[in-house]
């Protein structure tokens, strides 16, 4: 299945989806050392983000975001691409630093039509997401 | 985006690779959120210890003293750390020196805080300001009036090397009507201390979506400075307010109509007692009561607040490290006060560090084997990210509460009534 969705940072990315309906900050919800969500209590709690497409709502918290999104982009640790509901800029000056493929307002429900461990394409330059179901 | 001339000689490379870098930068985020122009900013505010060197290398290269203002967010002192026998300090201490080089070669200032306004750089009404630093960004937007957009550290620096941010978001009059209200419920603010507005804070972050400018209704006039900061600057700790006004306090919200620019809010998120002791819960993540490391300081202390710190601990001990974040300034007035002394003499240490994201006690990658394994804290911001970043237990509860955990090493706070 095919979506498209508006462009935050080109460049093409495929890989398994990880959902999480909530919003997201790269500084504190990813360890850049592992991957790993290490928020106490997170539903995503020790799952790892790296090279995978991750999926959520929106950025949130410090203004750090973006050096912790670096971080992790050079342990290899960062999201292969990511799909939000609508970004805001910490995260997209996050993603267009570090290159990230990225894409905002997708024309379907995403938390309806992608879930944890579908493989999904990226092609965020495109502004296009293509889901095939687990 | 349309850019003037002396953009377009920006980005053609006129003033050297750095402010090429950084333009090129900055047109591709304003394009982003479809921003037609850049605007000139009062000053700009960076952070060169948070910035990684290989990014901060690139944006800085061959860039001349610039004509603007620039100020810098809390910084890490290795030599200090080093004396305070933390095993990892000089790992610090290359990348740290070499950048802090370069950040006065570029006649920038060493401000060193997230809480410039104490220091007297506080912007006017209305002034364009790019900066790093979400708790600072809320505080000026929503205590002064300021024109502050959402900013992340990396893009602040590229703002601040160019003297340009791309108008949008906040900075636009018609976006800073509050979309999003807060009403108080069955709340009494009689006796609340700084926590319990860390608190609310916390959880207004958490409830609003994206970076939606908030008002808060229902508290008393003209609430206290260090009470309202405590209030604003928690929300982009567990969210992404960026603009929080305070009705009948801050400068865009004197009246709840002008808050909402005459408008009906989107929506009403209402708070009571139930979610202050929920939120409070969630901030409090520990299992043994024992304590070994207090962070006051989150954001940067007032004088005030070091005054009361140092009241309590005059002729004590402590069972615990203590680390209050302050900037040079204050720490220097805490000192003729004679309350540096009585707090350092107990055992606390100040410093113009960030006693959170990187405070040296509760770092791994800078304490080793001496990390603090457990710290307590006044501060929802200090206490979210401990947990995150930090990765240590968390005790939450109030100024007197961690006071006396750092004196007794135990922990024994309340949920709030």
């Amino acid at each position: 299945m095919k979506m498209r969705a508006h462009t935050i940072n080109g460049g093409k990315a495929e890989g398994e989806a990880v959902v999480y309906n909530g919003p997201f900050s790269f500084l504190g919800d990813l360890d850049p050392a592992t991957g790993k969500v290490p928020v106490p209590r997170h539903p995503l709690e020790g799952k790892s983000l790296a090279n995978k497409v991750f999926v959520f709502t929106t950025g949130k918290g410090s203004s750090g975001g973006d050096f912790a999104a670096w971080a992790a982009k050079k342990n290899g640790n960062a999201p292969a691409a990511i799909i939000c509901l609508e970004s805001e800029p910490v995260l997209s000056g996050s993603v267009i630093v570090t290159g990230i493929p990225a894409v905002d307002r997708p024309e379907g429900n995403i938390f309806e039509l992608i879930k944890s461990g579908d493989y999904v394409k990226v092609d965020a330059t495109e502004g296009l997401i293509e889901i095939s179901t687990k | 985006m349309l850019l003037t001339d002396e953009e377009k000689r920006m980005i053609d490379g006129a003033y050297g690779p750095g402010t090429k870098r950084a333009m090129e930068l900055l047109v591709k985020y304003g394009e982003s959120f479809d921003a037609e122009k850049f605007a000139s900013i009062s000053y700009g505010h960076i952070s060169y210890d948070f910035c990684p060197e290989e990014f901060w290398d690139l944006m800085t290269e061959r860039v001349s003293r610039t004509q603007h203002r620039v100020t810098t967010h809390p910084s890490y002192s290795p030599e200090v750390w080093k004396q305070w026998g933390l095993p990892l300090a000089d790992n610090w201490a290359g990348e740290h020196q070499r950048k802090l080089k370069r950040f006065l070669e570029l006649g920038w200032l060493r401000t060193e805080t997230c809480a410039e306004y104490l220091l007297g750089i506080t912007p006017r009404k209305g002034d364009i300001v790019s900066m790093g630093g979400s708790c600072m960004q809320v505080a000026n937007n929503s205590l002064f009036g300021a024109r502050v957009d959402r900013m992340g550290i990396l893009i602040s620096l590229a703002a601040a090397v160019c003297g340009r941010t791309p108008l949008m978001g906040l900075l636009l009059p018609e976006n800073r009507y509050a979309s999003h209200l807060v009403e108080l419920d069955d709340l009494d603010v009689t006796n609340w201390t700084l926590s319990h507005y860390h608190c609310l804070g916390y959880y207004i972050g958490d409830q609003i979506p994206g970076f939606k400018p908030v008002a808060v209704n229902g508290l008393p006039p003209n609430v206290p400075f260090d009470f309202a900061r405590a209030l604003v600057i928690s929300m982009p700790t567990s969210g992404a307010v960026t603009l929080a006004h305070i009705v009948g306090t801050t400068p865009e919200a004197s009246t709840l109509e002008e808050a909402l620019g005459s408008k009906k809010p989107e929506h009403v998120l209402r708070v009571g007692k139930r979610e202050m002791k929920k939120t409070w819960e969630k901030l409090n993540v520990w299992d043994s009561d024992v304590v070994e490391h207090v962070a006051f300081g989150c954001p940067h202390a007032t004088i005030d607040e070091i005054g009361r710190i140092a009241n309590h601990l005059e002729g004590k001990k402590l069972k615990t490290s203590m680390l209050i974040g302050a900037s040079a300034p204050v720490e220097a007035l805490a000192r003729r006060q004679g309350w540096a002394d009585i707090i350092e003499k107990a055992g606390g240490h100040f410093q113009s560090v960030c006693p959170s994201i990187t405070n040296p006690f509760t770092r791994r990658d800078i304490a080793g084997e001496k990390q603090a394994k457990s710290a307590a804290t006044n501060s929802a911001r200090c206490a979210h990210y401990l947990a995150t970043v930090c990765r240590v237990k968390v005790f939450f509860g109030t100024e007197e509460e961690c006071v006396k955990a750092a004196i007794t090493g135990k922990w024994k706070g309340e949920l709030p009534k």
